[in-house]
């Protein structure tokens, strides 16, 4: 066998190379893999009401102190603002450079800027050009910073608001933000623990601890 | 996926210029390669001597079309994403027979004659003066003909969706035709040569 | 390569190594750039750059050349082929100086002269330049890149550029026996 391909000429032996490659291609599928990335104006917009594109702070929090890699944190504002302050493991982005970025489309992608305007323009951009994991930091860096960095913690506790808030403080903490007690009137009160039914269960808390293998920053 | 990496966004406009002009320098380089800077080899194609055109250029597809179907396969390059010239079916078939009159006429076609340009061809110079007239008629006419340039439209269609056969299947039987073309080729040149020995005595 | 006899032009390769090289630059094309390779296309920017300098409300006013123009915004020769074929004309030239294959000549059969040889590559340039822009691509383009896609029009494309130039081959012999 081995002397038969090697008496065989140049063009014979492309020839062999051609036909072996051709026949497989009858039994190796098809290449389209069904990705076709055009836009859906109606599913677009029923993932926008249903906000399943959204992550919360919390989650985010959750997801970095637990050391959580299957994500990239993407940056939107302009080099300046990022250099001042960014959630950690955040990469900057900024949003006219978004073309030219290496993001890749099996990647799960979560947007945050200031408010929440640009990261749902750049959602689009992305769900436009055929992203299918591109998630929005709910309310942003705003959010990030009254819900995580400086959190309200009332006076007048139930029991089970306690152990609610020391999580709270704990992921402050990891975060290098400073929690702010008492001070509120009554009225902010269910308001700001409202967003924290929406917390991740404890199991994923539990977790909190673990921060301390990893340097906060 | 990953591929193509210009519609990943790897890297912009600009840097897809150098990559353009790369590319041209490939393409020349194997089209001189293969002889494509000579009018009449490109012309003895016409009359069963040389049949290299046809060489060059099955091969040339079937390679590109053989690793566009695995890369495809293995999930490396995203096939939609590629490029497709939408089909206008009339004015199609009508201009590749104006552009073959042209090859045979001429000589060349425009990319083989930029080769045969910078080769030192000057009837190929000429032909390029006549390609860039022939456009210029075209543009100055195109009012005239644009409902015939957008008749029969069928959009971006392949051969697998309108034969309804599997993409791989006709991988397998292009592969087969050209490699039928080749030796049918090989044997036509045999038969011309001998024909043109046993003439010349 | 070997260097010896260094004013004779080399031969050319065995035309399937050629080939595959032609279609490893086609493939190394749509898996860099996502399209194909071509060559018609950087001559029509060039012409209606051209015509454009001369004239500029008739190209503004022509849809065929405003195609070309784009949205103003860039020059239509910082465009994708018109820099594609500016290599071809390099990589050409640097394959002909390798093998020794760059000479001043007028490719033609014994029996035409060269002016009628010139006046029928005139004309057949001026039929491929027409044809290519009805067909929205030339052999480039239309046959090689779309061929390999498996584009419809680009085979039946194909067919007919094969069948026109055999049918007038016989019309046209003297130029090339």
């Amino acid at each position: 066998m081995k002397d038969f391909y090697a008496n065989l000429s140049l063009n014979k032996k492309l020839g062999l190379f051609a036909f072996v490659l051709g026949f497989l291609a009858l039994f190796a599928g098809s290449p389209y893999h069904g990705s076709e990335a055009t836009v859906n104006a109606k599913e677009l917009a029923l993932i926008v009401e249903k906000e399943v594109d959204h992550v919360s702070v919390q989650t985010l929090a959750d997801w970095i102190i637990q050391g959580k890699s299957d994500f990239r944190l993407i940056d939107l504002r302009n080099e300046k603002d990022f250099a001042e302050y960014h959630v950690p493991s955040a990469e900057n982005v900024p949003l006219s450079g978004l073309d030219q970025s290496n993001l890749q489309h099996n990647e799960k992608i979560i947007l945050y800027s200031d408010g929440g305007i640009h990261s749902a323009q750049a959602w689009m951009l992305l769900a436009a050009k055929g992203f299918k994991g591109v998630y929005i930091l709910r309310g942003g860096l705003e959010e990030w910073k009254d819900q995580i960095l400086f959190p309200h913690i009332p006076e007048n506790l139930t029991p089970a608001q306690v152990v609610e808030f020391a999580k709270t403080k704990e992921v402050s903490k990891f975060f290098g933000g400073a929690p702010q007690s008492g001070g509120t009137t009554d009225a902010a009160t269910p308001k700001l623990a409202m967003p924290k039914l929406e917390a991740p269960a404890g199991a994923q808390s539990k977790a909190a601890p673990t921060k301390k293998k990893k340097e906060g920053c | 996926m990953m591929a193509p990496f210009f519609k990943y966004g790897l890297f912009g406009d600009d840097v897809s210029l150098v990559v353009a002009f790369i590319t041209g320098i490939g393409f020349g380089f194997f089209l001189e390669r293969g002889g494509f800077n000579s009018a009449k080899k490109l012309a003895a194609q016409f009359y069963f001597t040389d049949l290299t055109v046809f060489k060059v250029m099955f091969t040339a597809i079937i390679t590109a079309m053989v690793g566009l179907y695995y890369l495809s396969v293995i999930g490396f390059l995203d096939l939609s994403l590629v490029y497709l010239t939408p089909t206008f079916l009339l004015p199609q078939v009508v201009g590749g027979l104006l552009l073959g009159f042209g090859f045979v006429i001429g000589g060349y076609c425009p990319g083989t004659s930029c080769v045969a340009v910078s080769t030192g061809r000057i009837d190929a110079m000429v032909y390029l003066g006549g390609t860039m007239f022939g456009i210029l008629v075209f543009g100055e006419v195109f009012p005239l003909v644009s409902n015939f340039y957008v008749s029969t439209p069928m959009g971006q269609i392949t051969l697998p969706q309108i034969t309804g056969l599997p993409y791989g299947l006709l991988v397998f039987l292009v592969v087969l035709m050209a490699l039928g073309g080749f030796v049918g080729a090989e044997w036509v040149e045999r038969k011309m040569a001998s024909k043109k020995a046993g003439a010349a005595l | 390569m070997s260097t010896q006899g260094e004013r004779h032009p080399q031969p050319y390769w065995n035309p399937y190594v050629a080939g595959i090289g032609l279609g490893l630059v086609l493939l190394a094309s749509f898996v860099v750039m996502g399209r194909g390779l071509g060559a018609s296309g950087a001559f029509s920017s060039l012409v209606t750059v051209g015509v454009q300098s001369i004239a500029p409300d008739h190209v503004a006013h022509n849809e065929f050349y405003s195609e070309y123009i784009g949205d103003g915004t860039k020059s239509p020769l910082k465009d994708w082929l018109v820099f594609e074929v500016l290599g071809v004309f390099v990589g050409g030239f640097i394959s002909g100086s390798l093998a020794h294959r760059v000479t001043k000549v007028v490719e033609k059969g014994p029996n035409i002269s060269t002016r009628g040889r010139l006046l029928f590559a005139f004309a057949g340039g001026g039929l491929m330049g027409i044809g290519a822009k009805l067909a929205r691509g030339c052999t480039s383009g239309q046959a090689l890149t779309g061929g390999a896609l498996f584009n419809v029009g680009s085979w039946a494309f194909m067919m007919m550029v094969f069948g026109g130039a055999y049918a007038m081959a016989y019309f046209v012999r003297r130029q090339w026996q």
